[in-house]
Formats: C-alpha cells, structure tokens, sequence
C-alpha cells in the first residue's frame, strides 16, 4: 500500500502552498511590484556598475559562443536520439 | 575594477561561517569524487582499504556537494540579502552562528558514517537515523532564524529571493524528512516500489526544492545591483516562484518509467517534467532581460559572472531534464552516464556556480576589504567552468555509447573496454575542478581572515 505516503506528500506541499498563498493574498504581497522591482537597488553598500573593459565584452562573447555551441549539441543529441533510434 | 573599490564592513558572522563552511566542503567532496572517479579507471585503486571504497566513496562525495558545498554557500548569500531585502537584522547571529556549527557536526557525523559502512542504502537518503535527524533540526534552525528576521521586518513586501529562500528551507525540512522515512529508524525505507516511489520524490526535489530555490534567490538579488537595472519584472517572478511550487513536487517518478509504478503517477510525472519549462524560462526571460545590454559589466563583476554563468547552465539542465522525461528518449539516456553528466550541470554548473558567486558577492562585505586576489577568482571560475564543460561533453558521449549499446542488445561487459578512455577524460575535467575548489578555499580565506586590502 503506497498510496498514502506520496498522497501526504503531496498534501501536505499543497496545504502549506496554499496556507502561505492566501496569507499572501490578505497581506498585499502582491501589490506594489513595480517598487519591488528597484528594492535590491536599494542596497547602497556595493561598488556602483563596473565599466566593461574590452576583455570583458571578448569574455561575454566568448560565453555566448559557448552557450549556442552547446544548445546545438544538445539539439543534435534530441535529434539523434529520437530520430536515429526510432 | 570592482574589487578595488570600497566595501562598507557588514558584520554577519552567521553568513560568514555558512561562507567558510561552503569552500571548505566543496574543497573535500571534489576530493572525494576524484578518488571515486580513480575506481572507474583502475577498480583495485586502493582495493584494501574498506572505508574509502567507491561503495562509499560515491554517496560521501554526492552528501558533500549537496550539504556541504552548495547549500550553506546558497545559505550564506541568503543570511546577508534576508535582512537587507527586509530592512532589518538577522533575528539571531548567536543562533545562525550555533547553526552553521552544528551543520559542520552534522556532515562530519555524515561522512563519517557513511564512510564506515552505516547507509540506508538509498540514493541520495544514504545517511542513517540519527544524521537525519540532525540534518531536519539544522534546517529547522535556519528556518527559525529567517521566519523570525522576516516577521520583524520593516519592508512590508517581500522580494522574490525571500519567497524562494523559505520555500527550500520548510519544503526540504518536510521532504528531509518523508523521504527518508525518518518515522522508521531502524530502516528509514519502506518496502519495495512504494519506497521507490517516495525515495523518487524525496530524490528529485531534495536538489529541484532545496538547490533550485535557493539558486534563483541568489540571482534575482545579485544580477539587478550587478547591473545596476531594476529587475525585468516582478511579478513575472512571483508567477515563476509559484509555477516552480505547483510543478516541481510531482516530478519525482520520471525517475521510475522502467517500473511497475501506477501509470496515472508516470503521466502526471511526465507532464509536469514538461511543464517545468514554465517557471524555468519565466526565471531566465526576468534574468537575461534584466542583464540586457550589460553582459560586459557582467564579466566585469567575479559575482555576476559566477551567478549569470550558473544561469547559463540552468537552461540547459532544464531543457534536458524536460525531454529526459520522455519515455521515447529516456530508453536511450537513462541508467547510464548520460544522466550523470545531467546532475553534475545541474548540482555544479547551476547551483554551485550561482552559490560561488554568491560567496564572492558578499565576502567583500563581510571582510569590508576588497577580495583578496580577483585574479584567483578568475582561474577558479575558468577551471570549475571547463572542468563541468568537459564533464557534460565526456558523460554525455559515454551515456550515448552505453545508451546505444544497450538498446541494441550489447552485453554490459563488452561496453566497458569502450568506454574506459572517457573514464580517464572526466578524471582530468575533475582535476580542473579540484583545483579550483582549493583555489576558491584559499582566496576565500585570504579574503577573510589574511587580507591585506585597505578596510572601507
């Protein structure tokens, strides 16, 4: 008999998901989002924006070039996958 | 250059504790996966010496990087940005200061057990009773901490990092405990597939509710003041935060597909496995667009870099635990390396990186000294990033080899010459990231405790 330990599991995620929810709700936390947007800004203690130098913009290329590299493979390992082993 | 810039001291010695705990342990369990990774090349390595077996070895390594290495680095970052995002004080640093002592407890006490034979057996649930318990009261001490600082806030809304951190911390608390079966000490396991079933749950969301969160907390605070531009949307992220609850705790059984488990439970672990394409591209469209146009002050930034990096990562680790969930493509890429390629991107590439940098983001503060050398954080970034590159390529052949031989009827025993080469591969991509995590230790330190940066 499986049931009832994955069904409280699961019940018990969605009571407490739901509880928080609702205090959410009745509390505005989903109200002013636009000013929520800017509150880690608000931490003044970190040095303001660096300045890219041009090694960094190489590096930030570089990644992105890696990043595409990688979607393709994975891309072409889906295609194989389930194309080849049909 | 930002490490050269000034850093008001922030006195938290509770995330600094959690920061030491993070690079000492990740230093030790890449130490330990290294040595299991020797077992793969040469399985007499160390043949007599029964304590330090791969049998051990693996889950020692695996509990490390879990609570050892990434959680209390994510912790860390989130002990300094609760109170500011909260606009008050860590309810206590005497407790948060208890906690990461008794977190170090409990995973000595882990290893220590694990390494001399006393597992449950279960992957991901080795550790017994009594580290279990200690593991659910570590994290019912974190969360006390954290409900008590956010209850005295002074900011009446909560930040979306906030939501996420409380959602790991009670939602593994809970999973902590189901799924290893803590009401059944002598075993911690039910009997046969139902405790597959749940250990499947307890397996799944002990990284995707515990690392996921935790991760996506620490990004949706660092990368705005990185960039200096406000968050792409909040309420885009909150849609996130509560698309990730509803679909991630079901998950679990797309480990299970090749077994008799109930098939309403494979469709429904099927479907949300797809649907998680949801809160994992509502997080990455905020992220990336939040960074839009400032990719170079990214790399500019040790923090950003790490964090965005892991962001990098957490795309293609969702993407590819979406389609593994697929029974068409899972009969190809499961119960081999494939998979093992798939948890190191997600629990290294993602979680680790983001934690790394979340370390790096707050230790100039909490030293209130530049970094000690940006020039080692460099070259741990670039090692652990080629070290987990070389691990997805090397792990994902050797998956598509097995995979592939498997399917077409090829014994076991005439796959492994094969595949011995790869095994030798991802033993160099793992001294790559060996030595970054020591590098990572010793600047880590440096910057705390040796530094001889000018204080703000």
């Amino acid at each position: 008999m499986y049931f009832p330990y994955f069904i409280a599991y699961m019940l018990a995620g969605f009571i407490i998901s739901l509880a928080v929810l609702f205090w959410a709700l009745r509390h505005g936390q989903f109200q002013d989002q636009e000013r929520l947007r800017y509150l880690p800004l608000a931490d003044r203690s970190h040095p303001s924006a660096i300045k890219a130098g041009r090694l960094n913009r190489l590096e930030g290329y570089l990644m992105l070039g890696l990043a595409c590299a990688g979607l393709m493979c994975t891309a072409a390992v889906l295609f194989f996958t389930l194309w080849r082993w049909r | 250059m930002a490490d050269h810039a000034a850093h008001a001291l922030e006195p938290n010695p509770t995330a600094r504790a959690f920061c030491l705990t993070s690079a000492f342990w990740f230093a030790v369990a890449t130490t330990a996966g290294l040595w299991a990774a020797g077992y793969l090349i040469a399985p007499d390595f160390m043949a007599n010496i029964a304590y330090l077996q791969f049998g051990r070895l693996r889950p020692i390594h695996v509990n490390l990087v879990l609570f050892g290495f990434v959680t209390p680095g994510l912790l860390a970052a989130a002990f300094y940005y609760v109170p500011r995002l909260t606009r008050t004080e860590l309810f206590s640093q005497r407790l948060g200061v208890l906690t990461a002592w008794l977190w170090n407890l409990t995973v000595t006490v882990g290893i220590v057990s694990l390494s001399l034979g006393f597992s449950q057996g279960r992957e991901y649930a080795e550790l017994v009773w009594p580290v279990d318990m200690l593991v659910v009261l570590v994290f019912a001490l974190v969360g006390v901490n954290l409900i008590m600082t956010v209850h005295r806030r002074r900011e009446p809304v909560l930040y979306v990092s906030i939501w996420y951190v409380f959602a790991a911390v009670v939602l593994t608390a809970l999973t902590y405990a189901l799924g290893n079966v803590i009401w059944r000490p002598d075993t911690g396991a039910l009997l046969g597939i139902p405790d597959a079933i749940l250990l499947w749950f307890y397996g799944h969301n002990i990284f995707g509710l515990l690392l996921t969160p935790l991760s996506l907390g620490v990004a949706y605070y660092v990368i705005p003041i990185v960039t200096r531009n406000p968050l792409y949307s909040h309420t885009l992220s909150l849609l996130g935060f509560w698309s990730l609850l509803v679909v991630y705790t079901h998950i679990g059984t797309h480990h299970l597909l090749q077994v008799p488990v109930p098939t309403w439970l494979k469709v429904v672990a099927i479907v949300d496995s797809i649907a998680m394409v949801i809160p994992v591209m509502a997080f990455l469209i905020n992220i990336w667009y939040t960074a839009r146009g400032k990719l170079g002050e990214i790399h500019a930034d040790i923090a950003g870099k790490f964090i965005f990096t892991g962001t990098i990562w957490y795309f293609f680790v969702s993407i590819q635990g979406s389609v593994m969930a697929l029974p068409q493509v899972q009969r190809i890429t499961h119960f081999n390396n494939w998979t093992v390629g798939h948890a190191h991107i997600g629990v290294l590439g993602f979680a680790g990186m983001i934690a790394l940098g979340g370390m790096y983001f707050i230790l100039p503060k909490l030293s209130g000294k530049p970094l000690y050398s940006r020039f080692l954080a460099d070259l741990q970034y670039w090692l652990v990033l080629i070290g987990i590159t070389g691990f997805l390529v090397i792990l994902t052949t050797v998956g598509l080899i097995q995979g592939n031989a498997w399917f077409n009827g090829e014994t076991v025993y005439r796959v492994l010459p094969e595949i011995h080469l790869y095994y030798v591969l991802r033993l160099s991509a793992g001294l790559a990231i060996l030595s970054g995590a020591y590098i990572g230790l010793y600047n880590m330190v440096r910057t705390l405790f040796f530094n001889p940066g000018v204080q703000a």
